[in-house]
C-alpha cells in the first residue's frame, strides 16, 4: 500500500513536470524531442572535437601519405604515395638513433623527475621544517618560468668555457665538461628537463600524500614499524593511483618536448628526438633547412601512436583501479 | 517549447554546416596566377609590408622610413617575423589567397620561393632591377626571370680588436692567408688574449658564416666531400681544438658571437657588415679586414641581405602589384635608397648609390671589396641549395665537435647526407 502510494506520488510529480514543461503533450513525444535536445546540446562539443581534433589529425595523416613540397602545399597536386614516406623516414640512417635518444630522454627524465619529486613531497609532507612553505613555493619556480628563460639560462650555465656549472665542477677538482657538444647534448637537455619536471611531480605527489590518513601512520608506529617500513608499506601502496597518473602524464608530456631542447641545442647531435626532428622538418628549421611537410607529418604520426599507446595503458590502469 | 527546440537544433546544424564550409574553403587552393600587372592597377588605402627585422620595432628608424614610403592616400601596415617564420607565413598566406603586398625575403630563399610559385615576376609587379650588380641580383633570377630587387647587401668580414693585435705585435694588413691568420691567433692566445668568435650554429646562419672558409679553400657546393671542403672544416675545427675559438661556437648565433667579441677579450670576430656601426661605437678600437682565402687573397663571401618581392595575388592582383611597385620604387631608388641602406646597415646594391654611401660614411670603405666580390649562395645550385645547406650544416657541426680530430672532420664531411 505504502509502495503503491509512493509510485502514484512519483507519477504525479512526473505528470506535473510534464505539464510544466509542455502543457498538453503526450509523454512519448516529449521523450523523442529530449533525444534531439540532447544531440543539440552535444553538438557544440562534437563540432569542437571534429574541428580541432579529428580534422587536423586527419589532415596530418593525409599529409604523410602524399609527397608535399612548398609548391604543392600552396597550389595543390601533391602525389599520393601510400606509405612511401614512412618507409623513407624509418629507413633513414638516423631514425633508430633518434628513437633511442627519444626513449632515453623520456625514461631518464621520468624516473628522475618522479624520484626527486617524491623525495621532496615526502620531506615537505613530514613537516617540522620551518621554511617548508617558502621552500615549497621556491620549488615551483621552474614550472612558472617561461621555458625560453629557463632554456637560455641553462644554455648559459652550461657554457663550456666560462659557464657556472664548469666553475662549480672546477671547485671540486673536476675538469670542464663540454655540455652541449654533439655527444653530451642529450645528457644536458635531460638534466634541464628533469629540473623543469620536478615541480609538477612534487605538487601532484604532495597532494596525494595529504589524502593518506594520518591514523594509518600512527597505527603502524604503534605496531613498531620504522620510517622506512611505513614508506614502503603505507605511502607507496596508497600513493599508487596518483603515481600512475603522474608517471603516465609525464611520459606523454616528455615524449613531445620540443621547447627546452630547441632553445638549448636546436636538436643538434644526440639531443635530436622524434619531436624536435618533426618540428625542424615541418618548419624548415635547424638542421632541416628544407621544409619537409610529409616527413614531418609521418614522424608526428609515429609519435602520436606511441603517445596513444601510453594513453590506452593509462585508461586500462584507471579502469582496473576503479574495479 | 518544441518549436524552440527545433529552432535550437536548426541553428546548431546551420552553425556546424558553416563551420565545415569554412573548413573546406580553407582547403581550396588558388592556382598560380599569371595575370595582374602593376601598370593597370591603382594603389589601395592599406598596404601590407612584411619584413624579417623584428629588432626594428614600431617607431624605430626603419619602421618610420618604410611608412614614409606610402603613396598618397595609403598607409603601410608593417609586420615582422624571423626569416624562416616569415617564409613559412608567406607560404601559408599565398595558399590562402591573402598575402601581403610586399615582402622582404632573405636572398637564399628566392629560388625556392620562385619555383614554388609564391612570387610575382619583377615585370608584373613593376619592380625596377636596372643598375643592380649582377652578383647581388643573381639569387633573385630564376630561369632567366627576375623576381625582385635586393634592398641592399651585407657581407662578412673579420673584425679585430686593435689593442690586442698591437700588444701581440701583429699588423692586421699582413693577414691575407689562413697561415697568417693561424699564426696571428697563436700569437694573441700566447699573449693571454682569446682568439676568434664566429657562429657555427645549426642551420643556415652557421652555413653562411662557414662559406667564406669553404669557398676560400676552393671547395664547391656540388661536392661537400672534396679535400678542399674538408680542409675548411679542419680549419675551424682546429680553432676549437687549440682553444682559439670558444666551444660555444656550436650553439652561438651571429649576435651571440658578436656579443662575445664586444667583451673585448677576443682578438678577432667573423661577422657581418650590419654590425659595422656598433663596432665603431665599441669601448675599444676596432677595425675590419676582408676574410683571407687559404692560399692568400680575399675569400669570396656569400651575399647577404633581403630581396623586395611581391607575392602572387589572386584577387585584385593589379592593385596589389601597383602597391608593391610604388613602395619598392620609393625604398630602393633616389634619396630614400640611401636611407634604406644606412638604416639596415647594408651597402646599396647599386654601385652609384654605394659610392655616395661610402663617401658619406667612411665606416663602409673596408666592406666595398667584399660586397663586390660576394657570391650568391644559390648561384651554383638554385633551389637545390637549401638541401645542400642542411647537409653542410651537419658537416660543420660534426667538424666543430671534433675539436681538431682530423679523421672525425673528414667523416663529418663525407657522411653529410640524409634528412
Amino acid at each position: 500500500m505504502g509502495a503503491r502510494s509512493v509510485r502514484t506520488g512519483a507519477s504525479a510529480v512526473e505528470e506535473e513536470m510534464t505539464q510544466l514543461a509542455r502543457p498538453g503533450l503526450p509523454v512519448t513525444r516529449r521523450r523523442h524531442s529530449t533525444t534531439w535536445a540532447g544531440i543539440a546540446f552535444a553538438a557544440p562539443l562534437l563540432a569542437y572535437l571534429g574541428l580541432f581534433y579529428a580534422y587536423p589529425l586527419g589532415e596530418n595523416i593525409a599529409m604523410s601519405l602524399q609527397r608535399f613540397d612548398r609548391g604543392t602545399f600552396v597550389h595543390g597536386g601533391a602525389p599520393f604515395v601510400g606509405f612511401d614516406i614512412y618507409r623513407e623516414v624509418v629507413g633513414d640512417a638516423k631514425f633508430w638513433r633518434v628513437v633511442a635518444q627519444t626513449g632515453s630522454f623520456t625514461l631518464v627524465s621520468i624516473i628522475c623527475q618522479y624520484s626527486i619529486g617524491l623525495a621532496l613531497a615526502v620531506f615537505f609532507h613530514r613537516g617540522g621544517f620551518r621554511l617548508s612553505t617558502v621552500l615549497r613555493g621556491m620549488f615551483l619556480v621552474p614550472w612558472l618560468l617561461p621555458v625560453i628563460v629557463s632554456g637560455t639560462v641553462w644554455q648559459w650555465m652550461m657554457n663550456p668555457d666560462n659557464g657556472v656549472l664548469n666553475s662549480a665542477l672546477g671547485v671540486f677538482g673536476a675538469g670542464p665538461v663540454w655540455w652541449l657538444n654533439s655527444h653530451n647534448a642529450l645528457m644536458s637537455v635531460t638534466i634541464a628537463n628533469i629540473w623543469l619536471g620536478v615541480p609538477f611531480n612534487l605538487v601532484i605527489l604532495y597532494s596525494g600524500l595529504q589524502n593518506i590518513p594520518a591514523d594509518l601512520y600512527a597505527a603502524a608506529s604503534i605496531d613498531g614499524a620504522g620510517a622506512w617500513q611505513q614508506f614502503w608499506r603505507i605511502t607507496m601502496p596508497l600513493l599508487r593511483p596518483v603515481s600512475i597518473i603522474t608517471v603516465l602524464l609525464g611520459l606523454v608530456y616528455t615524449l613531445k618536448v620540443v621547447d627546452i631542447i630547441w632553445i638549448m641545442t636546436m636538436g643538434a647531435g644526440t639531443s635530436q628526438t622524434l619531436a624536435t626532428w618533426s618540428y625542424g622538418m615541418a618548419f624548415g628549421k635547424g638542421a632541416s633547412t628544407v621544409i619537409r611537410y610529409s616527413q614531418a607529418s609521418a614522424v608526428g604520426t609515429i609519435l602520436l601512436v606511441v603517445a596513444l599507446v601510453f594513453g590506452l595503458v593509462y585508461l586500462a590502469l584507471q579502469r582496473r583501479g576503479e574495479d | 517549447m518544441r518549436k524552440t527546440m527545433n529552432h535550437v537544433w536548426r541553428i546548431a546544424v546551420a552553425a556546424s554546416l558553416c563551420v565545415s564550409v569554412t573548413a573546406c574553403s580553407g582547403n581550396s587552393t588558388p592556382s598560380p596566377s599569371g595575370s595582374g600587372d602593376a601598370s593597370r592597377g591603382a594603389t589601395t588605402s592599406e598596404i601590407r609590408f612584411w619584413d624579417p627585422y623584428p629588432q626594428h620595432a614600431a617607431g624605430s628608424a626603419w619602421d618610420t622610413h618604410v611608412k614614409s614610403c606610402a603613396p598618397a592616400g595609403s598607409t603601410i601596415v608593417r609586420s615582422s617575423a624571423p626569416q624562416t617564420d616569415l617564409f613559412n607565413q608567406l607560404t601559408t598566406a599565398v595558399k590562402e589567397g591573402n598575402p601581403p603586398d610586399i615582402v622582404s625575403l632573405d636572398n637564399p630563399m628566392m629560388p625556392e620561393a620562385a619555383a614554388s610559385g609564391l612570387l610575382a615576376t619583377a615585370g608584373q609587379a613593376g619592380i625596377d632591377t636596372s643598375g643592380v650588380d649582377e652578383n647581388l641580383l643573381g639569387p633573385g633570377i630564376v630561369d632567366g626571370v627576375a623576381y625582385g630587387v635586393p634592398f641592399g647587401s651585407n657581407a662578412l668580414g673579420l673584425y679585430y680588436n686593435k689593442a690586442i693585435l698591437d700588444q701581440a705585435g701583429i699588423d692586421p694588413a699582413s693577414i691575407t692567408s689562413w697561415d697568417a691568420l693561424n699564426s696571428a691567433l697563436e700569437k694573441v692566445v700566447a699573449a693571454g688574449a682569446k682568439g676568434i668568435t664566429f657562429s657555427g650554429v645549426t642551420g643556415e646562419e652557421g652555413v653562411f658564416q662557414f662559406l667564406p672558409w669553404f669557398w676560400g679553400a676552393g671547395a664547391s657546393l656540388s661536392d661537400l666531400a672534396s679535400d678542399e671542403a674538408v680542409s675548411a672544416g679542419q680549419l675551424v675545427s682546429d680553432w676549437v681544438g687549440h682553444g682559439f675559438a670558444p666551444k660555444s661556437v656550436v650553439t652561438d648565433n651571429q649576435s651571440a658571437a658578436y656579443d662575445l667579441f664586444l667583451t673585448g677579450e677576443y682578438a678577432f670576430a667573423e661577422n657581418g657588415s650590419w654590425f659595422a656601426a656598433a663596432a665603431a661605437a665599441a669601448d675599444f678600437e676596432t677595425g675590419v679586414i676582408p676574410i683571407p682565402s687559404k692560399a692568400g687573397g680575399v675569400a669570396p663571401v656569400p651575399t647577404g641581405g633581403e630581396f623586395a618581392v611581391a607575392p602572387v595575388q589572386t584577387t585584385d592582383a593589379s592593385d596589389h602589384y601597383a602597391n608593391a611597385a610604388a613602395v619598392i620604387a620609393c625604398l630602393t631608388s633616389g634619396n630614400a635608397a640611401m636611407v634604406t641602406s644606412e638604416t639596415l646597415g647594408y651597402l646599396s646594391a647599386r654601385p652609384k648609390t654605394r659610392a655616395e654611401q661610402v663617401a658619406a660614411n667612411p665606416v663602409w670603405a673596408p666592406w666595398v671589396a667584399s660586397v663586390e666580390g660576394a657570391e650568391g649562395r644559390t648561384t651554383e645550385l638554385g633551389a637545390q641549395y637549401v638541401e645542400v645547406s642542411g647537409q653542410l650544416s651537419q658537416a660543420i657541426q660534426g667538424a666543430l665537435n671534433a675539436a681538431g680530430d682530423a679523421a672525425a672532420v673528414r667523416t663529418a664531411f663525407t657522411d653529410a647526407a640524409g634528412i
